[in-house]
C-alpha cells in the first residue's frame, strides 16, 4: 500500500461575497499517493486550477484542509514545484539562471546550482540553450525550462496546471512523451491538471474527474496501462471513453444543458 | 564595427527631414518671404553659436552651470521618486497615505512652483534645482509605482514557491519586472527637467549663467538669433540626455530581455 502524500478534506473554496460570490469547490476529498502521477480533469471554470492553487500554498482554502504528509498546507515552499500553464518564466534571466533560481534560494553553492541546473537542462533537451533568454524560445522550449525549474530544487510534489494547454498539437504529443520519460527518471508525485482526455489517459497513473462548478469528485479512474502508452490501444481507447463519458455529462452542466448521451 | 548599406539609408533618413527644413527656412529668409528680424536664418543662428565659442567659450560655462543644475535636480528627482514608488508599490498603507497627496499635486505646473520657491529658498541656484527636482519627480513616482503593481501575479507565486523571502522577491522580481515602467518615468522625466530648468533659469535671477537665462537676457537686446540659438541648445541637449543616458540602459536590460522591441 503506498503512502498519502497528499490529501484535501471537506475542501471549500468561494470566492468574492454577496451576489458576486461563487462557489468554486465545495465538499471537495481527495488522496495522492506518493509517487503516483494523479490527473484531474474537469469542465473549464470547475475549480481545478483553484484546487492546485490550494496545494501551492497560493491560495487559502474557505474551509476544510489539505494536508502534505500528514500536515496542514499554509503557505507555498520548495517541497513543492509548479509548472504554469503559460510558463511564467523570467524574461531578465537565462534559461540557465531561471532553472538556478531555486537552487539559489536554497543557498546552493554557485558551482553545484549550476551543474544541477545543466543536468536538468540536458534532460529536457535543451543543451546549448542555456545562455538563451526565454523570449528567444518557442512555446515548447519555454515550457520545457519551466519543467527543469521546478525540477531542479527537487520538490517532493510536482504541480502542473494545464502546462501543454497553450502549445500546438504537435508539440503538446512530443511534451506528453518527454513528461513521462522524465518522470519514470525522478519518480515524484504529481498532481496534473488538464482538460483533455486523450492527454490524461495517455499521462495519468490515476485519472480524478470532478464535476462542473462547484468542483467535487466525480469519478476517479485507475488507469493501470503499460508505458510508453500506445494513444490508439485498445485498452487505452475503452479508459478514454469511460472518462469523456463522465466529463460530457458535466461539460453539458456547465453549458446549461442536458446531456444526450449519457443512458 | 562596419556600417552597414541599411544602417547607412536609416541614419539618411532621420537626417532629411532636418535638411530639407533647414533648407526650405533658408530660403524663405533669403528671399525674404519672412523677415530676418523676426526669424533668423539657420546660417545667422550658425554664425551666433559661432561667437559663443570663439573667442571665448562662453557657451561651455553657460552650459556646463545649466548641466550642473539638472543632474543634481534629477539625481534628487530619481533617488526620492523611485524609493517612494517602490514603497507604494509594495505597502498598500503607503500607497494610501500617498496616492491623495499625489494625485492633487501632479496637475500643478513645475513653473507655478517657482514664484513661492523664489520665495522661500531665495533666487539662487536652490530654487532651480528644487524645480527641476519637482519636475522629475512625479513621472518617476508614478511609473515606479505603476511597474510594481504591474508585474505579474505568477512571476510573484513562481518565487513564492520556489522559498524566496521578501528581499529575494523584491530584488530578483519586483524589481527587474518594473523595469520597463521605471525607464520610461527615467525618459519622460528628462523632459521635464529640461523645461523646469529652462523655465526656473528665467525667474531666478541670482544665478550666474544658464541656458534659460540666455535666453531671457537676449530679449533685453532684441538678439533673436540669440533666442533661437537657445531653442537649439534646450532641443540636442534633451535628445542627447534621452540618448546617450537612457538608450545604453534599455539596450543591456529591457531590450536584452525581449520585454520591448529593439530600435
Amino acid at each position: 500500500m503506498k503512502k498519502v502524500k497528499v490529501q484535501a478534506i471537506d475542501l471549500n473554496k468561494t470566492f468574492g461575497s454577496g451576489n458576486d460570490r461563487v462557489v468554486a469547490i465545495s465538499d471537495f476529498n481527495l488522496e495522492v499517493k506518493e509517487n503516483e502521477f494523479t490527473v484531474l480533469v474537469g469542465p473549464s471554470g470547475c475549480g481545478k486550477s483553484t484546487f492546485l492553487y490550494m496545494v501551492a500554498g497560493f491560495e487559502k482554502p474557505t474551509s476544510g484542509k489539505i494536508l502534505l504528509d500528514g500536515k496542514p498546507i499554509t503557505k507555498p515552499g520548495p517541497d513543492r514545484g509548479f509548472v504554469f500553464q503559460e510558463f511564467v518564466l523570467y524574461p531578465w534571466r537565462t534559461v540557465l539562471s531561471n532553472v538556478t533560481f531555486g537552487l539559489e534560494i536554497a543557498g546552493v553553492s554557485k558551482k553545484a546550482a549550476r551543474e544541477r541546473a545543466m543536468r536538468l537542462i540536458e534532460m529536457v533537451g535543451l543543451n546549448g540553450f542555456e545562455n538563451a533568454f526565454p523570449h528567444t524560445l518557442s512555446g515548447g522550449m519555454k515550457q520545457r525550462v519551466g519543467i527543469a525549474r521546478a525540477l531542479a530544487y527537487d520538490p517532493e510534489v510536482l504541480l502542473m496546471d494545464e502546462p501543454f494547454g497553450s502549445l500546438d498539437a504537435q508539440t503538446r504529443k512530443v511534451m506528453q512523451g518527454e513528461l513521462i520519460r522524465i518522470w519514470e527518471k525522478m519518480k515524484k508525485t504529481v498532481i496534473f491538471v488538464t482538460h483533455s482526455v486523450i492527454e490524461a489517459t495517455y499521462l495519468a497513473d490515476k485519472i480524478i474527474v470532478m464535476t462542473a462548478r462547484p468542483g467535487r469528485v466525480k469519478g476517479v479512474i485507475d488507469v493501470d496501462l503499460p508505458r510508453p502508452r500506445d494513444y490508439t490501444g485498445k485498452k487505452y481507447l475503452k479508459i478514454r471513453e469511460k472518462v469523456l463519458g463522465l466529463l460530457e455529462e458535466e461539460v453539458m452542466k456547465s453549458l446549461g444543458k442536458t446531456p444526450t448521451r449519457a443512458q | 564595427m562596419r556600417i552597414t548599406r541599411s544602417q547607412m539609408i536609416k541614419a539618411f533618413c532621420s537626417v532629411l527631414p532636418f535638411l530639407i527644413v533647414i533648407g526650405l527656412w533658408e530660403l524663405a529668409v533669403d528671399i525674404n518671404i519672412v523677415s530676418s528680424r523676426l526669424v533668423p536664418s539657420p546660417s545667422l543662428i550658425a554664425l551666433k553659436f559661432h561667437r559663443l565659442i570663439t573667442p571665448k567659450p562662453i557657451l561651455l560655462d553657460i552650459l556646463c552651470m545649466s548641466f550642473y543644475r539638472l543632474i543634481l535636480g534629477y539625481a534628487l528627482g530619481v533617488s526620492v521618486g523611485i524609493s517612494l514608488g517602490i514603497l507604494m508599490g509594495v505597502s498598500k498603507f503607503l500607497d494610501r497615505v500617498f496616492s491623495p497627496l499625489l494625485s492633487l499635486l501632479i496637475s500643478v505646473p513645475t513653473l507655478a512652483w517657482v514664484p513661492l520657491l523664489l520665495v522661500t529658498l531665495g533666487p539662487g541656484e536652490e530654487t532651480v534645482i528644487i524645480a527641476i527636482f519637482l519636475g522629475s519627480f512625479f513621472p518617476i513616482v508614478y511609473n515606479t509605482l505603476n511597474g510594481i503593481r504591474s508585474v505579474s501575479k505568477h512571476h510573484i507565486w513562481a518565487s513564492h514557491i520556489m522559498g524566496a523571502d521578501k528581499a529575494t522577491v523584491f530584488f530578483e522580481v519586483l524589481l527587474p519586472g518594473s523595469l520597463v515602467s521605471i525607464i520610461t518615468g527615467l525618459r519622460l522625466a528628462i523632459g521635464y527637467s529640461w523645461r523646469a530648468l529652462v523655465g526656473a533659469e528665467m525667474l531666478a535671477a541670482g544665478i550666474s549663467a544658464g541656458v534659460g537665462q540666455m535666453i531671457y537676457a537676449a530679449k533685453a537686446f532684441n538678439d533673436v538669433a540669440a533666442m533661437f540659438a537657445g531653442l537649439v541648445i534646450i532641443a540636442i541637449g534633451g535628445l542627447l540626455l534621452d540618448r546617450l543616458l537612457m538608450d545604453p540602459i534599455e539596450r543591456r536590460t529591457v531590450e536584452k530581455w525581449g520585454l520591448v522591441k529593439e530600435r
